[in-house]
This record gives C-alpha cells, structure tokens and sequence, in this order.
C-alpha cells in the first residue's frame, strides 16, 4: 500500500482546567464541533471516527461509548476506539483513510484526570507481577529517570527548571494552558523535593480536556483547508517495558518512530514533544536530534497543561496549527505512552510547497 | 534447574492474587446536579433537547442524537407514572461485590412524556410472575429522611434505588405497544 | 448544592472500584516468586548470555522464549539509579520514607526496580552496595523481596 496524501484540515482542543464538572462528553460535545466546524464539513461526511481515552481515569466502565455520543453516532457511523491517547485514535484514522474509499476521518481524544488518584491509576499500566505491587507512581519512575540523566551528566537540576520556566512563558500565550504564570528558576530550585531529584514542578499538572481532529484525503484537503498541514510520515515504535531493561537517559525508540516517519533530521519550524516529566525534553531532544533553532514546545508542553489521553493529540494539533497558518513550514510531533517513555509516536508534517 | 516448573510445584504455587483498589470522587455534572436536587425534593428533573424535543431523564447534559448541548433552562419537571417496556426477573449467583440474595425484577421504566427508560427498577405490588411490558407504575419514594443520593454518579447508572425504592403497578389498564414500542430497553 | 458550616460546594460521588484479578505465573515468573519465599533471587540467562532481573518469559532483543536456565543472583547488589520517597503513599511498600531504586543483584546484568530501605536520604549514593531484606511472611509475590538495605561497611 502507498502512502497517500493526507492532511490535518480542521482541529479543536478544550482548556485544560485542573477540575471540570462536565463529563468527558460534555467537554467533547463543543470541541469535536469545533474541529468540524474549521474543517467546514458536515458530520456526516465523516467517513471513519475514531476516539481515543481510559475508563480507568473516571471509573466508568465502558466510558468510551457514551464519549462517542459526542460525535454525533446517530445515523450509525463507522467508528473504533483505542484505550490510548487520541493521537493513536489519529494513526488508526489515518491508516484506515489510505485504504481510499473515504475522504474525511475524525479523531479525538478526552481525559478527565480529576476524579482518580493518578497515582493509583498509572500504576494500573504497569507489570503486574514485579511493579504494579510496589505500587510505583509516575514521579517515582520519573525520579528514577531523572537520576539517571543527572548521573551520566546530560543535565542538571537547574536545566529541569529551565525546561519548566520556559514552558510556563510559552504556555502564557496559550489559552488553552493550565499553568501560564511565569517562574523564576532560583525560586523554583529553593522549592523541596518530591521525588528527590524532582520538585513538584518538574512534574505535569493534573488536567482535565479534550481535544479533536480532522484528517482529510487529496483534493478534499485542498479544498477544505487553505493550508493543509500534511503528514509525510507517521509512525510509532515500542520497547521494553521493564525499566531496568532499557537506558533510560536514551529513548531509542523515539529515534526509530521518527527515522521510519522519514524525518530525515533536516531543519524543522517546530517539535511539540511529549515530555511529561521535565528531564525527558532533553532526552528528546536527543532523540529526535533537534537543533537549537527549533522551537520546542512553544504551547508550553504537558508540563503546562496534562489532558491525559488528549495531550499526545494536542502535541499534533499544535505542531499542525503552526503550518495552518503559515507560520512554520515544517513540523514534528511526539507523542508517548506507557511508563517512562515506552511507546513512541512521531508525526512529521510539512506545509504545501 | 528447569524453568518449567519441576512436578512438586502445586497449583497455587502458580497463582498470585492481585487486587487491583482505585478511589474517586467526582464532582456532580450541573445537570445531574439539577436531578439530584429534584430527587431529595421528591421530583424527577429532566432536560429537553432545544432541537428534538426529546426529553431526558436523568439527563447527560448533552442531546446524543442531535448533538447539541443544553443548559438550565431546558430543565424540565417529568410525571412520576410510566410504563414497564422491558424487565426480566434475575435469580443472583454468587459473584465479587454481589449482596442480592433473592430474584429480583429489574425493569426499565419509561416515564410519561419521557424518551429515556430508567432501566434497573424493582416493581412492586405484583407477583413476579405478573410483572409484564405494558404494566403501568409510579414512583415509590423513600421517606426524606432516609433518601440518600450518595451513589448518583456521573456514569449515569445505579443509585437511584437508594432515592426511589421500586415503581408499584398502578391497577390501571396497561398501556398499548406503540406507545412504547420504540423504547424497548 | 450541599452545603456544609455555610460554605457552598458541588455534590460530589465518592467510590471505590475492585477487580479481583488471580493470575497464574507461569514458568518463569512462577520459580522466580517461588524462589523469593526461599530468600533467593533468580534472573534467567537469555540468548546473548546476559542474566536478565527480574526474569522475563521472552528475550528482550530477539522474541525467543527463555526460561532454560535459571541463575541465582545476589543477595547483595548496587544502586544504579535512586529517587528518594519523603512521604510514601499508601499503596508503596514502606511506610517510612524511603528511595525507590534500580538495583543490580551481584551476578546480574540488569537492574530491577524495589524500595531500599536507607533511613536518610543522605545515605543514598549511586553505586552503594545494598543487600536484600526477604519479608518474615512470603505470600508468592515481589514484596517477599521487603527491601534492599544499606551494607554497612
């Protein structure tokens, strides 16, 4: 199968907010018409929809189906849904618009975080044999990482807090942020440990929020969006699962999705990268073999605003809004999953020529 | 030594317990907010959808067929009488968290004027065995004092019971099919 | 809207969800949680030489299915990487503050991640030497291995 021309025409993300009352549909209900609405389609020309979420955020058993509801799955639509991050819900939507019968797919993601102790939760995703009974939280993961980063001396504590206070002046500009007020480094390295070598701030918000895309296919794209953002490559890759198993100051997987995404290491306008924790920009940094030129993150990251099973979604929405509207040419997005760095995801789009 | 296990190694050896325990708490939805202040009032408070018309109960806040989000001022009081458009009588088996012990109806209701059944509902004032699609009931209420609204959730499901104790048949005629035959659960 | 002592807060539900899960250990993991009962450490030898801990079913690199050969490791390791837990949760294995950590079994070549069980931060080194702390009450799970604990020199 040839790759075809494929291109994000339309995209919505919520705010991301520390507590909403609304359900996870409710949050979806105004942002998936707000992507179709940028698209400039009707709902009903979608041919393939697929979302992305976890039950286990809410408790909700089977959550995902009423989230559904929030597309419009009246008359039946053809749809699927992947317990993982909507920028996964994105892959599958755009490996099912090459087989080229369809021309528009949708795909969201949702992730209302607030109700559970993700400390509780994360530690559902991992062995349940050898971690998941030691009751291993993603700071104390992240800690370990960092420790390991800090050891074989690719950074120092103080460059964590330089990847959060840039996040935080990126994320002013952002109003879909959660953590807009700028930092001072000195005071954010007077602050305690919690996760010795992490402070609190070296560590994601808990968000809740919602975000959506529209794909679509060839001339369809041109004519729905004056700029479509294309994707050129596509790809994610995994590796082991136990962390004693992996280097952890490297994520070679990341390296491995981007090179099979034919990034080919050339000049980018923008990466939006997935690094929850602040030690791992550095490290994707590394992998992805960015430059000093390119902007990272310029929404502020998941370390100003952490929609779970949304946020890999909004690193696209952001990486392809950039091209949009003409202010970058070429971009990339990273998306993660699974317990320090795991899975990979790399979307490489370019601008039209 | 064999990593195949040698033939002393019992069945449980093999088997480890894992109990997997996650707490929540959400906050309440406005809508369903709205609902549960109804209910502690003796009141059933729905939301009509602005395009359709069709009215919801409890609501989702959000219209599912048309796609359109309503607010408080779609909020709407509902009739306590209905109608039983489906049930089935379960006999329990013993499974994790089960506590009921004897058959018990589980029936969906659906309300006069409401499109939405309220599925999972006890029907009381009639044999099992009589307990039919058609029947006509009304809300049970528990006395104030003893409503308690604690396990409403957001998920839309459950809790109910601890509010309205069962919907007991009404004597009256039961309702014809098509007038609830589009509402089959 | 309930309120509380004047103050107006959202209704909000409190639950709790359980899944019982009981899981069989298989030929690998099994001997390996068996083994911890017997205040021994196993790993599994895979097909590049390398003794992997804790044990793993299938070989990290190639896909092939290991379990072979077994090799006792430790009792004594070293810290690779540490975070310090100053106030544990509920749900960690200690009660006390604590370092999560990547140790090294003496004869291994991976680390494996559990609770070292230093007292102080200030104790804890990258490379400290560390011995394993088995549980008085082994119920066939990772926590039989309670904690690794400084080596005092």
């Amino acid at each position: 199968m040839t790759v075809t021309d494929i291109a994000v025409v339309g995209v919505a993300q919520s705010a991301s907010v520390r507590r909403s009352r609304l359900s996870e549909a409710q949050i979806l209900v105004p942002t998936i018409a707000a992507a179709i609405e940028q698209a400039g389609i009707d709902r009903r020309e979608v041919g393939f929809t697929c979302s992305g979420s976890c039950d286990y955020l809410t408790g909700g058993p089977f959550a995902f189906v009423s989230n559904l509801e929030a597309a419009g799955a009246w008359p039946p639509i053809a749809e699927s849904h992947v317990e993982a991050d909507g920028a996964f819900a994105l892959y599958e939507a755009w490996v099912r618009l090459q087989e080229g019968d369809i021309d528009v797919a949708l795909a969201f993601g949702s992730g209302k975080s607030s109700p559970s102790q993700p400390s509780e939760v994360w530690a559902q995703q991992l062995d349940p044999y050898f971690l998941a009974p030691l009751g291993l939280d993603p700071p104390s993961l992240a800690g370990l990482q960092a420790r390991a980063v800090l050891d074989a001396g690719l950074a120092t504590e103080r460059d964590f807090a330089e990847v959060v206070a840039r996040s935080r002046r990126n994320a002013a500009g952002n109003p879909h942020a959660q953590l807009r007020t700028p930092v001072d480094v000195e005071a954010l390295l007077s602050q305690p440990y919690v996760r010795d070598p992490l402070r609190r701030h070296d560590l994601p918000p808990i968000s809740d929020g919602a975000a959506a895309v529209v794909l679509a296919r060839g001339d369809r794209a041109r004519q729905l969006c004056e700029r479509p953002a294309w994707i050129k490559g596509f790809d994610h890759r995994v590796e082991e699962h136990l962390p004693g198993l992996r280097d952890l100051t490297r994520s070679a997987s990341t390296s491995l999705a981007a090179a099979k995404a034919g990034y080919d290491g050339g000049p980018l306008d923008v990466a939006e990268v997935s690094a929850t924790f602040s030690p791992q920009e550095g490290i994707l940094v590394r992998a992805l073999g960015l430059d000093g030129d390119v902007a990272v993150n310029p929404s502020g990251g998941p370390l100003a605003a952490n929609p779970v099973m949304a946020v890999g979604l909004v690193r696209i929405i952001e990486a392809a809004t950039r091209i949009m509207d003409g202010q970058a040419q070429r971009a990339l997005a990273h998306v993660t999953a699974g317990p320090l760095l795991q899975q990979n995801l790399v979307c490489y789009m370019e601008g039209e020529q | 030594m064999s990593g195949a296990g040698a033939s002393a190694v019992t069945k449980e050896d093999l088997v480890m317990n894992h109990l997997v325990r996650l707490s929540y708490r959400e906050e309440l939805s406005p809508n369903l907010d709205r609902f549960v202040d109804g209910l502690l009032e003796g009141k059933l408070v729905g939301q009509r959808c602005p395009s359709c018309a069709r009215m919801y109960v409890p609501s989702k806040g959000y219209c599912p067929l048309c796609v359109v989000a309503m607010d408080e001022s779609e909020a709407v009081e509902v009739a306590q009488v209905g109608t039983v458009t489906a049930f089935t009588v379960i006999t329990p088996v013993p499974y994790y968290g089960q506590q009921q012990v004897d058959p018990f109806v589980y029936a969906s209701v659906l309300l006069d004027g409401v499109d939405t059944p309220i599925t999972g509902q006890d029907i009381t004032g009639i044999p099992h065995e009589q307990v039919r699609s058609g029947l006509r009931v009304r809300a049970v209420w528990k006395p104030v004092e003893e409503r308690d609204v604690s396990h409403i959730s957001n998920r839309g499901w459950g809790g109910l019971d601890s509010v309205i104790s069962s919907f007991e048949a009404t004597g009256e005629p039961d309702a014809s099919e098509d007038s609830y035959e589009e509402y089959a659960l | 809207m309930c309120s509380t002592q004047g103050v107006t807060e959202p209704r909000a539900s409190e639950s709790t969800l359980e899944f019982p899960y009981m899981r069989t250990t298989g030929p690998v993991i099994g001997p390996f949680l068996r083994a911890l009962a017997q205040r021994k450490i196993l790993g599994v030898r895979d097909r590049q030489g390398r003794v992997v801990v804790p044990p793993v079913e299938y070989d990290p690199q190639t896909g092939e299915a290991l379990g072979e050969e077994m090799v006792e490791v430790g009792p004594e390791g070293t810290v690779e990487a540490w975070t310090w837990v100053a106030e544990p949760l509920e749900k960690h294995p200690l009660d006390r503050p604590f370092a999560f950590a990547l140790v090294r079994p003496d004869g291994a070549d991976t680390a494996m991640v559990h609770a070292v069980d230093a007292g102080d931060v200030a104790v804890m080194t990258t490379g400290m030497r560390v011995a394993a702390r088995f549980s008085e009450e082994p119920a066939g799970r990772i926590t039989d291995l309670a904690a690794w604990e400084p080596v005092r020199s």
